[in-house]
């Protein structure tokens, strides 16, 4: 605190390469920038499960994926686990646009629909040494990890009251599947991998169609190219991951077919995998468990 | 499906076969209920009032107390300024994701919001948590000045914006977002210019002044410079309740007063009609 200080202008700045600056201007943001993100977390992984498609379904899909995943943990795989909240979401979301709630008053209701089965979960895996986490108490991460425990993170973004006015319709952009994306994303953790009730990605509905093309591997942008009706994911996150920098590769899986998760945890080809061509910065490499 | 598992159990609803990102709730006669219409929600400029001290914040601080004896309802929030920039500088070089540097960023209009706090706490100025925002109604029962931090609360899970590792969503995003939820009809930034220039008027002397313009004009003018952050233009081509920004002087008398009286003053950018 010597001579970092500046005056003159009427304002008291300190010293540095922002200083004075307007943070709006393009060249001052560019500035920024380099061709990479510090990657915090690289060699942990991110486990969605889906609300809907496991936790919806009750005990006969919940607790053989409970047994797998405490099998992966067993293997040494390091591991954040994350859940969705299912039709109790879509359930919120219907009531209170009946009511006319703005949509950040949506995305802050809808959250406590995946707390209560993040509860569930964490009591069926708490002897495996599973632990619900605090919103950002990831800090502590390499604690948990090193004592061998399972944290379970929220995948619900926190952006609650203050949800942007969504683009089409009266709903949150920002759902489970883009928090999950972007927990991954700023800690650059290794693998993501979303666990749903369908081999993975399909060109249409298979729900619905019988003749649905199932798609083991796809690029982002071939993806966000074509016009498959449904996507298995939000929007929200495709968009995201474009300007993203360290995720580049995301998998979804069937959590009802068994050894899927591990096989994918071991960075092998199950479900369909999305890869997003690099943008130069580094190597395309696969995901590999060391 | 393998055997054996059991289907998915619904609840019915308009929305159970949404996937909630997508136009199914089109299906909803969605009629918006506005949650507290008659807040002005006013940011304080970090490094245009905040970082100037006594000589700029007191003034201001006079004309919010006298406006809200006058019954004026007001939400006070506050930017960051050159501790913010000093923060995102050092972040930046250490190569730092963007949802780091909202993190940290988060900080700095924290200790602004209290600043202004204690210098508002023998009129009723109360400090307001993101967390505490259900509290407003009551806070404005009884009088209060409620100030609380510009800084949404979207912390490590803030996108990169398209270039860059400075947080798209700062103090100014906050400021609307707040106002969008409680349908309040303007969003008001208070700063250190009279408004919109073609340029930064602290750089370039010839800059021109615009004192109305529409967020898509303005938009599509794609200025290398903008007294509001941009996603706030973006969020106004499609807002329910905020109609307007208006950006007005903090340093010159009577401005936050006639823009607290929902008055005209500064620039006001508009959504098209």
């Amino acid at each position: 605190m010597s001579s970092d200080l500046l005056t003159g202008d009427g304002r008291t700045h300190i010293k540095s390469k922002l200083m004075r600056e307007s943070l709006q201007d393009r060249d001052v943001i560019r500035s920024t920038d380099s061709d990479r993100d510090l990657k915090i977390y690289p060699d942990v992984a991110l486990v969605g499960i889906g609300g809907q498609s496991i936790f919806d379904r009750g005990a006969s899909a919940i607790l053989p994926l409970v047994e797998e995943i405490a099998e992966a943990k067993q293997e040494g795989h390091r591991m954040v686990l994350a859940v969705g909240g299912g039709t109790r979401v879509r359930h919120t979301a219907s009531i209170a646009l009946d009511l006319g709630l703005p949509v950040g008053g949506v995305a802050q209701l809808v959250g406590a629909m995946e707390e209560l089965n993040a509860v569930l979960l964490n009591a069926l895996l708490a002897k495996h040494g599973s632990m619900t986490m605090q919103r950002d108490h990831f800090w502590e991460l390499p604690l948990y990890l090193s004592a061998g425990m399972i944290p379970i993170a929220i995948s619900i973004p926190p952006y609650h009251l203050w949800e942007p006015p969504p683009e089409e319709g009266h709903l949150p952009a920002h759902g489970s599947d883009f928090g999950l994306f972007q927990l991954a994303e700023v800690l650059a953790m290794k693998q993501l991998i979303f666990v749903k009730d369908e081999n993975g990605l399909y060109d249409r509905d298979p729900k619905k169609h019988e003749d649905a093309k199932f798609i083991p591997r796809i690029g982002l942008d071939e993806l966000l190219a074509s016009d498959f009706e449904e996507n298995i994911l939000d929007k929200q996150l495709f968009k995201s991951w474009r300007v993203a920098r360290n995720v580049n590769r995301i998998q979804i899986i069937n959590g009802l077919s068994r050894g899927q998760l591990r096989a994918a945890l071991r960075g092998e080809d199950v479900g369909t995998v999305i890869t997003r061509e690099d943008n130069g910065e580094s190597p395309g490499k696969e995901v590999s468990n060391g | 499906m393998a055997d054996g598992i059991g289907e998915r159990r619904v609840i019915h609803s308009a929305l159970e076969n949404s996937t909630l990102t997508d136009t199914h709730s089109d299906e909803i006669n969605y009629r918006p209920v506005a949650v507290m219409p008659d807040v002005k929600v006013i940011k304080l400029g970090g490094q245009s009032i905040m970082d100037r001290g006594r000589a700029a914040l007191f003034p201001v601080l006079d004309e919010i107390v006298k406006a809200r004896e006058e019954g004026i309802q007001i939400l006070v929030l506050t930017g960051g300024g050159t501790r913010a920039r000093h923060i995102y500088t050092i972040a930046s070089e250490l190569e730092m994701p963007t949802g780091v540097l909202a993190a940290v960023g988060g900080y700095i209009p924290m200790q602004n919001a209290r600043m202004v706090q204690m210098l508002l706490a023998k009129h009723g100025g109360i400090f307001m948590l993101i967390d505490d925002f259900e509290k407003l109604p009551l806070y404005i029962q009884l009088g209060c000045i409620p100030v609380m931090t510009g800084m949404p609360p979207f912390g490590y899970w803030e996108q990169r914006g398209q270039e860059g590792r400075i947080p798209p969503h700062r103090t100014d995003a906050g400021v609307f977002l707040s106002a969008e939820f409680l349908g309040a009809r303007r969003a008001i930034f208070i700063k250190d210019e009279d408004g919109l220039y073609t340029d930064d008027p602290k750089k370039n002397s010839k800059a021109e002044y615009i004192p109305r313009i529409s967020a898509r004009e303005l938009i599509e003018r794609d200025l290398p410079d903008l007294i509001v952050e941009r996603v706030c233009l973006e969020y106004l081509g499609r807002s329910q309740w905020v109609k307007e920004l208006q950006v007005v002087n903090g340093l010159e008398p009577d401005q936050v007063a006639r823009a607290l009286r929902g008055e005209e003053a500064g620039t006001i950018i508009y959504q098209d009609g």
